[in-house]
This record gives C-alpha cells, sequence and structure tokens, in this order.
C-alpha cells in the first residue's frame, strides 16, 4: 500500500483531575490512506472521540495532556502545533463532523455565513465569494433550494439537513482527512441511511480519507474499509472489515458481534444477543496485564499479569491477546488464530 | 413582527396606566395634603385654595381630570413652586437626568461586556480574581458612597495637580459628566459584569465554539463572531431593568454632584406630597422604562434570530 497520510503512533493522553489521573488513551497507533474509511469501534468511554479530539486539538488543556506519542501528516508533527506553512490544518486539512448535529452549530448566525467562514480563513475568499460557494457546497450536500436555505438559521434546519450542513462545512476546504465522530448517533434510522450516502458518495468523488468514529457495527460494514477496535484506551484489535468480522481473534470483537442484531438467524448462535457482563474498568486505574480480563469468559492467569503482545494474524490483521501465544492451547469456538486467517 | 411590537405598545400603554392610577390613589391615601405647611391659613383660604386646584373634588372626579389631563399631556401646575407647569419642569431638568443615564447605560454595558468575556477567558487567573474582587466592591458599596469618595479623591487630585483637571459638581461640559456618570453606572457594570461572566463561560464550552476550533478559525474570529454576541444576549435583556434601576436611582449621584437632574424634583415632591409633581414625574419615568423596555426587545430580536420569527 502507499504511504499513509496520517500516521498516529503510540498516543497517550490523560486528564489530570481532583480525583486523579484518568488515563484516557493509553498507546493508540494507527495509520490512514487516501480514499479509506478507518472506522473505530467500541463502547462509551473507551477513548474513541478523545484520541481524534486529541488530533484536532480540541481536548482542553489543562486538564488533558498529551504526554507520549506522536501524529504526523504527511510527515509532519500535528500534536506540537496545528500550523503548516502558516495555516491551520483543521478545516484545511482534517476536518470534523460531531454526534449532535442540533447543537454543533452557531444559533445567531445563518448557516450560509457559517461554512463560507472556513473559506475567508483558509481560502482568503471574499465575503461574497465564499457565500457563494457555501451555497454550491450545500447543494453538493443533498440540501434543496441551497440559496434559499444559506441564509436560513440553525433553528430552521431538521437535524438531518444540519449533519448534512455540517458535512457541507467539513469537506468545504476538500480535506485530505474528515473525522466523523459519531455522525449518525443523533439521528433516526432513515436519515443516518441518507448521511452514510451521502459520506461515501463524497469520498469518491474527492478521495479524502475518512475516519469513522461508531459504536454501530452495521455502520462499520457498510462504510468502512479497515477497522480498529478500542477497549479501555488501548487497541485491541486491527484489521480489515472481513478480518473484523468474519476472522475476529479478540474475545471483545467477538463479544461486540455477538451483542448485534442480525437479520440472518441461520444458527443458533445468530439468534440470541449476547451481552458481554460487566461495563468497562476504571480509568484511574486501569487492570493490570490486559484490561478486559476481568470480563473476557477466556481468561487465563497470565492475563491478569502481563500485558498481552501483539499477535499478527494476517497481513492487515492483528490483535492484542494472549490465547494466541504458543502455549495458551486450543482457540475457543469462533475466534480465528494466525494459520486459519490465511484460509 | 408589526403586530408583535403593535401588542407591546398597546400593553405598555396599559402598563402606563396602571401606573398612573396607582400613584394617584397612592398618593392620596398618604395623610396630610399639598396644602399642610408651616404656614397656618384660615379654613376661607383653604377652601378658596382647594376650589382652584379642584381637591373639594370627590376623588373618583379628581381622577378622571387627572386621568383626561394626563391623556392630553398636561401634567397640571405645582403646588410648592409657584405658577410653575409640571411640563417644563421635565421639560428642563429630564434632559440632563437622561444625558447622564445613558452615559451611566453605556459605561456600564460596555465596561461589563468587557470585564465579564475578560474574566471568562482568564477563568481562576488573576485577571480573574482581581476584577471579580472588584465587582463584588462595586455592587456592595453604595451609589452615595462611591459618588462622596470620588469626589474627594477629585478634590484631591485637583489640589494636587495645582488645577482643575475635572471639576467636582455642577453641569455644562463632557468633563462634568463623566465622574457621575462612571459613579451612576458603577453597580449596573458590576451585575452586567457577572452576568456577562457566567454567560460567557457556558458558550465557551459549547458544541458550536468546538465546531469553530475545528474549522480551524483564528482565537480572534471565535472571540468576536462566535462568543461575544451568543454571550451578550443575556446582558441584553438585563439592560430594561438596569435602565430603570439607573434613571431612578439617579437622584442620589444628582445631588452629591450638584447636577441639576429631575431626580431631585422626583424626590422632593414625595416630601412635600406635591401631586401633581409626583403625578409628572412617576408616570413620565414610568412612560420613559417602558418605552426602553420596548427598545430592548426590538434590539433583542436583531441580535438574535429565534426571537425575530416569532410572531
Amino acid at each position: 500500500m502507499s504511504e499513509p497520510l496520517l500516521q498516529v503512533e503510540n498516543l497517550h493522553v490523560d486528564f489530570q483531575t481532583y480525583g486523579g489521573v484518568v488515563q484516557a488513551v493509553r498507546g493508540v497507533s494507527f495509520d490512514v490512506f487516501a480514499g479509506q474509511t478507518l472506522a473505530i469501534v467500541g463502547e462509551s468511554g473507551c477513548g474513541k472521540s478523545v484520541t481524534v479530539q486529541s488530533l484536532m486539538g480540541l481536548i482542553p488543556m489543562p486538564p488533558g495532556r498529551i504526554h507520549q506519542g506522536s501524529a504526523r501528516l504527511r510527515g509532519q508533527d500535528i500534536l506540537a502545533s496545528k500550523m503548516i506553512a502558516g495555516q491551520d490544518i483543521r478545516g484545511s486539512q482534517i476536518s470534523m463532523i460531531f454526534q449532535d448535529p442540533m447543537t454543533s452549530l452557531n444559533p445567531t448566525m445563518n448557516v450560509g455565513s457559517q461554512i463560507a467562514e472556513t473559506l475567508e480563513v483558509h481560502r482568503g475568499y471574499s465575503k461574497s465569494e465564499a457565500f457563494a460557494r457555501a451555497i454550491e457546497l450545500l447543494d453538493m450536500s443533498k440540501i434543496p433550494e441551497a440559496a434559499k436555505r444559506a441564509k436560513q438559521y440553525p433553528f430552521e434546519f431538521s437535524g438531518g439537513m444540519l449533519q448534512r450542513a455540517m458535512i457541507a462545512m467539513a469537506i468545504a476546504c476538500e480535506p485530505a482527512i474528515l473525522v466523523a465522530d459519531e455522525p449518525t448517533t443523533a439521528l433516526d434510522v432513515t436519515i443516518q441511511a441518507q448521511i452514510l450516502d451521502l459520506l461515501g458518495d463524497l469520498q469518491k468523488e474527492t478521495g479524502m480519507a475518512i475516519i469513522l468514529i461508531t459504536h454501530d457495527l452495521g455502520v462499520v460494514a457498510r462504510m468502512a474499509d479497515e477497522v480498529m477496535v478500542m477497549y479501555a484506551g488501548e487497541v485491541v484489535e486491527k484489521g480489515s472489515v472481513d478480518d473484523i468480522f468474519y476472522r475476529s481473534g479478540h474475545p471483545y470483537t467477538q463479544g461486540l458481534r455477538q451483542a448485534m442484531p442480525t437479520n440472518n438467524k441461520s444458527t443458533e448462535a445468530e439468534q440470541t444477543l449476547v451481552a458481554i457482563d460487566g461495563s468497562p474498568p476504571d480509568l484511574f486505574n486501569p487492570p493490570r496485564g490486559c484490561a478486559y480480563h476481568p470480563r473476557c469468559p477466556y481468561a487465563m492467569q497470565v492475563c491478569a499479569q502481563q500485558a498481552p503482545p501483539t499477535s499478527i494474524l494476517g497481513p492487515t490483521h492483528q490483535t492484542q491477546c494472549w490465547l494466541h501465544h504458543d502455549m495458551a492451547g486450543a482457540l475457543p469456538d469462533g475466534l480465528v488464530s494466525g494459520n486459519e486467517a490465511g484460509r | 413582527m408589526l403586530k408583535y411590537f403593535a401588542k407591546r405598545i398597546v400593553l405598555g400603554l396599559v402598563t402606563i396606566w396602571f401606573i398612573a392610577s396607582a400613584t394617584f390613589f397612592g398618593m392620596h391615601a398618604v395623610p396630610g395634603d399639598p396644602l399642610a405647611g408651616d404656614k397656618a391659613m384660615t379654613a376661607q383660604i383653604r377652601a378658596n385654595l382647594e376650589a382652584k386646584y379642584g381637591l373639594d373634588q370627590p376623588l373618583g372626579t379628581q381622577y378622571l381630570i387627572y386621568l383626561g389631563n394626563i391623556v392630553q399631556g398636561d401634567f397640571g401646575i405645582s403646588y410648592t413652586q409657584e405658577n410653575r407647569r409640571v411640563n417644563d419642569i421635565i421639560r428642563e431638568h429630564f434632559p440632563i437626568s437622561a444625558t447622564l443615564g445613558i452615559l451611566a447605560i453605556v459605561f456600564a454595558g460596555l465596561g461589563g461586556v468587557l470585564w465579564g468575556a475578560l474574566t471568562a477567558l482568564y477563568r481562576n487567573r488573576w485577571p480573574d480574581v482581581v476584577i471579580m474582587f472588584l465587582v463584588i466592591l462595586g455592587i456592595s458599596v453604595p451609589s452615595f458612597v462611591v459618588a462622596a469618595i470620588s469626589q474627594w479623591s477629585l478634590v484631591g487630585a485637583n489640589l494636587a495637580a495645582g488645577t482643575t483637571i475635572l471639576p467636582i459638581g455642577g453641569w455644562g461640559t463632557v468633563w462634568h459628566m463623566l465622574v457621575p456618570a462612571l459613579v451612576l453606572g458603577l453597580s449596573t457594570m458590576a451585575y452586567l459584569t457577572r452576568l456577562m461572566r457566567s454567560s460567557m463561560l457556558e458558550v465557551v464550552s459549547t458544541d458550536y465554539i468546538r465546531t469553530a476550533k475545528a474549522k480551524g478559525l483564528p482565537a480572534t474570529q471565535i472571540f468576536s463572531r462566535h462568543q461575544l454576541r451568543n454571550a451578550i444576549l443575556p446582558v441584553v435583556t438585563v439592560l430594561g431593568p438596569a435602565i430603570a434601576g439607573i434613571t431612578t436611582g439617579g437622584f442620589v449621584v444628582e445631588i452629591v454632584f450638584a447636577i441639576p437632574g429631575l431626580g431631585r424634583y422626583f424626590v422632593q415632591a414625595i416630601q412635600q406630597l406635591d401631586y401633581t409633581v409626583i403625578m409628572g414625574t412617576t408616570v413620565f419615568y414610568g412612560a420613559f422604562l417602558v418605552f426602553m423596555v420596548i427598545l430592548v426587545d426590538l434590539v433583542y430580536g436583531l441580535i438574535d434570530p429565534r426571537v425575530r420569527v416569532e410572531k
């Protein structure tokens, strides 16, 4: 594969609070390639949003702190400063859309001007040029009567339309990477599908990379090329979308998959939904060894003592789990070893 | 929008009528009357005077006559200042009070917004601590104390400079207005600072400010276009009542700085039970405030589009 656009290595983010230090992200590494979609999945509080927000410089510091790791956009560091060649990369190279479109736009400014603002700052457009372009962008995001809508205010838009407007704003400067932090969580199901289609179409047209954060595996299956499963601030499994769905190597990924309802009820196992017992660990004081071991049905003694090594299961597929160690014996049902993965 | 304001104006007229009626019956309920002065007068003189001013009529009739006159814009003749029409008193002295009040409001509004935004941006650091300490002082110390202290400081400063930097009292030039307006606006400025600070803190942590940061806007633009306008809304809301506080509370400052404003007549008239002057000044101030509140609503609509569309 070609050179990655964005390389994140060993990122650690923590928050100093009165109660202690919350280790929200503990050593996350990933690459993002042009034209590809990377999905980051995991339950609430596992560090998905903190990871991308720290890349965007949206974490309030203090209390937040990036105390280790690096992130490079086309080889240039973006953690220390968001400016490359005198321009803020946010909005121009990397842009972001958020979970709740209803509160993500300024209520006292019309939608068109909010989109135009990005172009004025990054492209040096005049006010009227930028506004005209904003109307085109709204049109591209499939908002009917874009010229009229651009002059309206956020409270006159529905949730789905606001998310379209957010997308128009995010793609205004043709960024290389679009970060979508649970873009469809606050929307109803039919609107969700439309928004995902729109993102997919725009990706085909512009060739941008998408980092998609979600806890909806249905969205992952539909959108992602690559998937990164996070748990308690760490990456537990990483691979192509097929690796994750058909050849999961980590008990947590398996647990997530079993907790997902399907229409295809051919086998007994697929008819029952199995929840993962317990709740994610306290990140003030993460467990020793593998963070998942208190909830893992296959936990062994070693899991509580030492962090698992990275096991390579395939060319694009890796996981952090002791079960794949040579000394671990036979794998439980449903988990795939490195040897089988090649089939 | 027009319909909304027509409604507001009708409601405002009803408010003024209510103020006029309450004042009328309230002041007649107070024991004594404007003729009960130091000089003893014979029953005949008293009866003549009562007939002249219409005080011999039943209260209901007097009320209707007053109301009729007010509708025609005539507040009558003062009881205690011979042959002076209340309209003339207002015309001569209100512009002075209004100038002082408006200047005070401008000081209070600009200062409150500026200091409030500053304290919010420097939350829990030294500018915040220092300004919030001064704000507590500004709210707690009554205006006559501030007025006296500032006047005393002015005397000291003028003596030290050997010349008059700023006049210590009186009225006439812009230089006469500065210190009284500042003193008059001080407590309102302090109050607005607190309001602006909390409103700004709320805005700073909203999702749309995060969006603005994610767009890569420079901090100055985020402040001026996104934070200020949203944070200022609650401040604009309380400006109406704040104008009320400043104009009616102005008489203390007017007296300390020897300013010939309307406030003095407003207070004196009540002490002397000068019926026509009480009615005139109260109804006039009432109408002024109602007008100001409507004006503030209009401005609010200009700032916040969500209010603008409501029918």
